[in-house]
């Protein structure tokens, strides 16, 4: 807002922590104003000689004073300095500041002394700083601070011009009418008042403030039992003039310091009329652990409105507080709640609480007002069935609370509902998961069902843990279908399952009972039985468990129309005569859902009837050929058709008939004597029920010396009918079986390189001479011309034989032959009388190509890959091969004929013999260097001690031979270098020390290796006995890590010739080196060392061939 | 006092008549239903508290001896009361307990429904203490010793009423008091008709 200034005025004061304003009854309706004016008043008369002018910084909320002189002595207004920022907060502070000081009743002191600060803003000039305020949209409430000389009651004209000019006059401040949007000009005139001028000032909307009131809380109350706060106000939208949307900002505080717990926003809408809001705040610690504040203010967001938009002051503040009881309580009492939730436990006393413990666990204490304290439980587990007990214990006594933890019901699963009598409809359901809730908290369950609008509860007082889940429900006549809704629910939640059934298609009857069983006739007895239910409307489907004894039992079913007595009867027919039978019975309905349970056995003995058939008979003649013995089997129970009490006998000829009767059952032979003629005779077996039929043989002889072995006979047996002749049976047979009289014909059908393909024919029956029992086939590898043709049998190895069983096979398939072979085939064919003839052939087998393709191609290939390997070889190592087999010009270097006279004749005196004892030497062989090809030459030498060889060991040391020489001095070749040194007498003698010494030890280890330096040292790698030795050895090993010719080394003497020990030790043979190492060459070859640069012509071994190239 | 020592000792006087060996029989048949159900609360007591989680049965536990209505613990001074004086305090503690066990077996049946061996337990303690408190009547009786009269009808109702709105925890703390105290009195009762029993220190 811009303004002129002119002369205005406007007052406030602050007075030693007290404060004064002079306000309008509408900034700040609280407050006692007739009592600030007048105590202002008379403040403003003592004060003004302080001199310092008051400032006021409301945007902080601080008061700041400084002298000042007032030009004036009533020259305060009691208008509010309307400050373009913040007068309601300004109010809200010098209210809340005032009232608690009212409160404490301190306020307004009879008059301030001087040593009492008393500061009064005072500024003059024109009406200035005007500022807009509305709360409603409908009426701007504009103020001014008021020209310094204004007194009370002064009055002003203010006019608003625009298009038109409208004028009020009004006194401190004015409630003008909304403008539209746009800039307006305001003149405020101060109307008598001397020294005053108007003043000009520029309204646009965006410059005015839409703050709403404050509200009001109508109602606040509390569920303790659920620990919620509901909260009621108005929003008072009638004052509104069009929809807005309102935002409210609720705010709730805990314990007497207050400490915000909730913050939370809500919004609603103003639609024109008075609303009353409710909201809703479960708290997370029990309302009687502590007093509970609750605070709203209102945010107006009106889209139409451009000005600036504020929160209004905050309502009043309500409480919510447990009447003040003396006596100690735990809270929540016996609540139940969700498993894994939080839960906040308080206990409410005057004593000091020692501990808190949830079962066996202590938990912190959290401190509340006065001796109250809470503990937290998180994620408390699923309780038992008698709850968690949480405990508080102060000095002298316990007190305490149970949670129930638990869950809320599952989805009752499996329902299912049906019915056993078409009078009561069971439904049964399986709950699902424990709730852990048990007791008055444990699930209720209700059936409802839709279409009756029936329900039936499941009350569980004292349930066993067995104990099933199910409802009944009375079915109601002229209803079929029922549709049911299960609902669950205890006091953490409910489910519900549903279940559409037509009751007449869900009967499982109950079993039957009072089954009766009576009998009709010997096959047919009828069974009756109990079934309960009401069926009349529907069919029945029973069945019928049959068991005989000794016999799979058959079941029946049978269908009927059910009945209204519940007795039903049904006809078994079927049956056998004179049985025993064990009937049960069960039934379902039509449709089909369940069978009833089994019912009870019944059995039943069926009655006798006639015997089904005569009993088989045949005939003998006596041994003394005059009587004629006729026999019979006893009947069978299933023909006899009951107890057979006797049989009657009767034989007819023409001539006559005659019979022996009532032969008792225990007798099944009857004698009778009958002379030459032809005669039936006929056996008839009786029981209660009547006679069987006659069984009937009749007596015929046919001569034996009629008939010839081998011969195939057709017996036919014709019955005599007053027609003619009826054949009554044919038979083949033969008298006595005879071996086929031929062999079967065969022919080869097909031949290739693994297998033969024969087929024959059948032998005519006149040759067969009897019932063909098979065929034989053998098969070997033959010629036609050789031995083997004859004779062939199974029993032979290398015939193999199929028994062909199979009379109806013509053809047999020989697989697995090798090919362009002759093999020989035989075939006979055997009866029961034997086997017949054999058949032979010889067939050759094709030539299998393949395999000779092969044969021929793998050789070549290896051939070739070979000579591709040793030319590749070749070739990257040609240099190797040149200078080894061929070199351009030899290396004298390599010489190591060179290189042991030049060590010896230079000096080296401890090296110029070799001592040999006792393996006596025959051959020397000297391997130099100079050549490409190592040069050996060995010289045979005929020792005097190798013709003693048993002798080694006494050797005196004046018998050892020493040889001293430098190559090459004996160029003699040996006659057998392969001997042994102890079977032989040769020898050979290499320069190994001269060209060991210096590629293999390095000069400075010469002193201290006394050995190492003296002599010949064939095996200077291998273990040494001796102490010293066993030092040298392992630089040596580490050096010249090669060739190792002898195995057993602990038993060689290694020793130089010319060491002590060898010249000291009379009992230890002198000796060098292996006995066996005279015809290795190998290892005299200097091994390869890196730092010698002479080795590289130094031999040939094979490994050579694998190394790369020297040059590489 | 003389007078009750002197109804103790009438039957003796009186042996001519032979009443002796039936009240000795009465006095050992009481005292080993005593002895019994003393095992029996004992195991009342320890099944009582496994159904109550923790912290009942956990050591220390010991929630105050709060007055139980028509109930109370056993005096100090009980031991050196007369013994016809202590049989009548016994009786009527027994007479008193049955109610109460019933109302412990009633909010235990809403408490551990599925716990059958405790409920049985409880029901047969209310039945089996009443058969001791009507035994021990008996002995008095035969002693000359008069129990004092009809007692008023306990407040078992106004007991059950009080726990139950009082809450859960409440009512386990009064069974948990009521078995320790029908251990009590059974023990006391066993020890008393001890001092009469053949054999025993009387």
């Amino acid at each position: 807002m811009q303004g002129s200034t002119e002369s205005n005025s406007t007052g406030f004061w602050v007075y030693d922590g007290l404060c004064g304003i002079a306000l309008r009854q509408s900034e700040c309706p609280a407050l006692p104003l007739n009592d600030s004016r007048q105590q202002m008043k008379n403040i403003g008369k003592e004060r003004d000689t302080q001199g310092e002018r008051s400032e006021l910084d409301v945007r902080k909320g601080l008061f700041r004073a400084k002298p000042f002189v007032s030009d004036s002595d009533t020259g305060f207004s009691n208008s509010l300095a309307l400050s373009s920022s913040l007068p309601n907060a300004f109010c809200n502070l010098i209210q809340d500041q005032c009232q608690a000081q009212m409160t404490s009743g301190s306020l307004w002191p009879d008059r301030p002394t001087s040593s009492q600060p008393l500061f009064l803003t005072f500024e003059p000039g024109t009406p200035h700083d005007l500022k807009c305020v509305t709360n409603n949209l409908q009426v701007w409430d504009c103020s001014w601070r008021a020209p310094s000389g204004a007194g009370r009651g002064a009055s002003y004209e203010v006019c608003i011009e625009n298009r038109s000019r409208s004028c009020y006059q009004l006194e401190k401040n004015s409630k003008i009418p909304p403008l539209l949007p746009g800039d307006y000009e305001i003149t405020v005139n101060p109307l008598y008042e001397f020294g005053s001028s108007k003043s000009k000032f520029i309204l646009n909307e965006k410059n005015v403030s839409l703050i709403p009131e404050t509200p009001e809380i109508l109602n606040l109350s509390a569920d303790f039992s659920t620990s919620t706060l509901h909260l009621k106000w108005d929003d008072k939208g009638s004052v509104f003039p069009h929809y807005s949307n309102v935002i409210w900002e609720i705010k709730v505080l805990r314990k007497k310091n207050m400490e915000i717990v909730k913050l939370v926003t809500y919004s609603t809408t103003l639609n024109g009329k008075d609303t009353v809001h409710h909201w809703n705040w479960t708290s997370d610690m029990p309302l009687e652990c502590a007093i509970h504040y609750v605070g709203i203010r209102c945010y107006i967001d009106d889209p139409q409105f451009s000005g600036h938009k504020e929160w209004s002051d905050w309502s009043l503040l309500k409480n919510i507080s447990l009447p003040p009881d003396s006596q100690t309580m735990v809270f929540p009492q016996d609540k139940v709640i969700l498993a894994g939730s939080d839960l906040t436990v308080c206990c409410v006393t005057q004593e000091k609480v020692l501990s808190a413990q949830i079962g066996s666990t202590h938990c912190p204490l959290i401190h509340l007002d006065g001796e109250n304290v809470a503990i937290k439980i998180r994620n408390i587990s699923a309780s038992a069935s008698s709850g968690t007990n949480v405990v508080f214990s102060v000095e002298d006594n316990i007190f305490g609370t149970v949670v129930f933890a638990g869950y809320p019901p599952d989805i009752p699963q499996k329902l299912n509902c049906e019915t056993y009598d078409l009078k009561e409809i069971i439904c049964t359901w399986n709950p699902g998961r424990p709730t852990s809730l048990a007791g008055p908290r444990s699930t209720s369950y209700t059936l409802f069902e839709s279409f009756s609008g029936k329900y039936v509860r499941f009350n569980r007082d004292e349930v066993s843990a067995n104990e099933n889940y199910q409802l009944f429900f009375q079915i109601l006549s002229n209803q079929e279908v029922y549709n049911f809704t299960l609902n669950a629910q205890n006091l953490l939640g409910q489910t519900e399952s549903t279940l559409l059934v037509n009751i007449t298609e869900k009967v499982h009857p109950r079993i039957p009972t009072s089954l009766k069983v009576k009998d009709i006739n010997s096959t047919a007895v009828t069974l009756s039985w109990h079934l309960p239910g009401n069926f009349t409307k529907i069919k029945l489907l029973c069945q019928i468990e049959i068991n005989k004894t000794n016999s799979e039992h058959e079941l029946r079913n049978v269908t009927m129309r059910g009945v209204e007595s519940s007795n039903y009867l049904t006809t078994v027919d079927k049956l056998n005569p004179y049985t025993i039978y064990t009937f049960r019975i069960r039934c379902s309905t039509d449709p089909f859902w369940k069978w009833s349970k089994w019912s009870n056995e019944k059995q039943c003995l069926t009655t006798e009837a006639i015997p089904s058939k005569g009993p088989d008979i045949w005939r003998e003649w006596s041994s003394d050929g005059k009587n004629l013995i006729i026999y019979w089997k006893p009947l069978p129970i299933n023909e006899a058709n009951g107890k057979i009490l006797s049989y009657n006998v009767s034989y007819s000829s023409d001539e006559e008939t005659k019979s022996l009767s009532e032969i008792p059952d225990t007798q099944h032979k009857a004698e009778l004597q009958l002379d030459k003629n032809d005669y039936i005779i006929s056996v008839v077996a009786k029981n209660s029920a009547g006679s069987s039929p006659p069984s009937k043989i009749a007596s015929m002889e046919i001569p034996n010396d009629q008939f010839r072995p081998g011969v195939r006979y057709n017996f036919s047996v014709y019955g005599c009918r007053n027609q003619g002749y009826q054949l009554l049976h044919s038979i083949i047979g033969y008298v006595e079986e005879l071996a086929p009289a031929i062999a079967p014909n065969f022919t080869v059908e097909d031949t290739s390189a693994d297998s033969i393909l024969v087929k024959w024919e059948e032998i005519p029956v006149e040759e067969l001479r009897g019932f063909l029992r098979g065929y034989l086939f053998y098969f070997e590898k033959g010629e036609r011309d050789t031995s083997k043709i004859m004779g062939l049998e199974s029993g032979r190895f290398d015939t193999k034989v199929k028994n062909i069983t199979d009379i109806s096979q013509k053809t047999l398939r020989i697989a697995d032959l090798q090919g362009k072979t002759s093999y020989h085939l035989v075939l006979r064919a055997y009866t029961g009388g034997g086997m017949g003839p054999e058949r032979s052939m010889f067939v050759v087998t094709k030539e299998n190509s393949e395999g000779l393709i092969i044969a021929i191609l793998i050789p070549v290939a290896v051939a070739v890959i070979i000579g591709v390997v040793t030319s590749i070889l070749c070739y990257r190592k040609r240099e190797w091969i040149k200078e080894t087999f061929y070199p351009d010009i030899p290396n004298p270097e390599n010489c190591k004929a060179l290189q042991f006279q030049k060590s010896v004749c230079e000096g080296n005196s401890a090296l110029k013999t070799l001592e040999m004892n006792p393996c006596t030497p025959n051959n020397v062989e000297v391997l130099e260097t100079r050549s490409v090809a190592p040069k050996i030459e060995d010289t045979e030498i005929i020792s005097p001690v190798a013709e003693r060889p048993e002798d080694r060991s006494d050797a005196e040391p004046e018998n050892h031979v020493v040889v001293s020489y430098c190559p090459p001095v004996i160029e003699e070749e040996l006659a057998n270098p392969g001997a042994e040194c102890g079977g032989g007498s040769q020898v050979i003698y290499i320069d190994i020390q001269s060209m060991y010494q210096p590629q293999a030890k390095p000069e400075g280890e010469l002193d201290s290796d006394p050995v190492g330096g003296a002599g010949y040292k064939p095996q200077m790698h291998l273990p040494i006995t001796s102490t010293v030795d066993d030092l040298d050895a392992d630089d040596d090993l580490d050096k010249t890590a090669g060739y190792r010719p002898q195995a057993n080394v602990n038993t060689w003497n290694l020793v130089s010739p010319d060491s002590p020990r060898s010249t000291d030790s009379n009992s230890e043979i002198v000796s060098f080196g292996s006995p066996c190492s005279i015809n290795s060459r190998q290892f005299l070859i200097p091994p390869k060392d890196e730092d010698s640069p002479k080795s590289s012509g130094g031999g040939w071994s094979f490994t050579n061939f694998f190394q790369s190239k020297p040059n590489d | 006092m003389s007078r009750r020592e002197g109804s103790l000792e009438d039957p003796q006087a009186d042996s001519s008549a032979s009443p002796l060996p039936h009240l000795e029989a009465k006095i050992q048949q009481t005292h080993s239903l005593a002895r019994l159900l003393t095992k029996y609360a004992e195991q009342l007591l320890q099944e009582y508290v496994q159904h109550q989680g923790d912290p009942f049965g956990l050591p220390g536990f010991s929630p105050p001896r709060l007055p139980v209505a028509d109930l109370s613990d056993p005096a100090p001074g009980h031991a050196g009361l007369p013994v016809p004086e202590r049989l009548r305090l016994d009786a009527a503690a027994l007479a008193a307990l049955p109610p109460l066990l019933d109302v412990v077996r009633r909010l235990q049946g809403e408490l551990n429904p599925l716990a059958l061996r405790l409920l049985g337990r409880l029901e047969d303690a209310a039945r089996q203490v009443r058969a001791l408190g009507a035994a021990v009547e008996a002995v008095l009786a035969a002693l000359g010793a008069e129990s004092r009269g009809p007692r008023p009808e306990p407040a078992a109702a106004a007991v059950a009423a009080a726990t139950a709105s009082a809450g859960v925890f409440p009512a386990k703390v009064l069974g948990f008091r009521v078995c320790g105290l029908y251990l009590e009195w059974v023990s006391r009762t066993e020890a008393d008709l001890g001092q009469l029993a053949p054999g025993g220190p009387a």
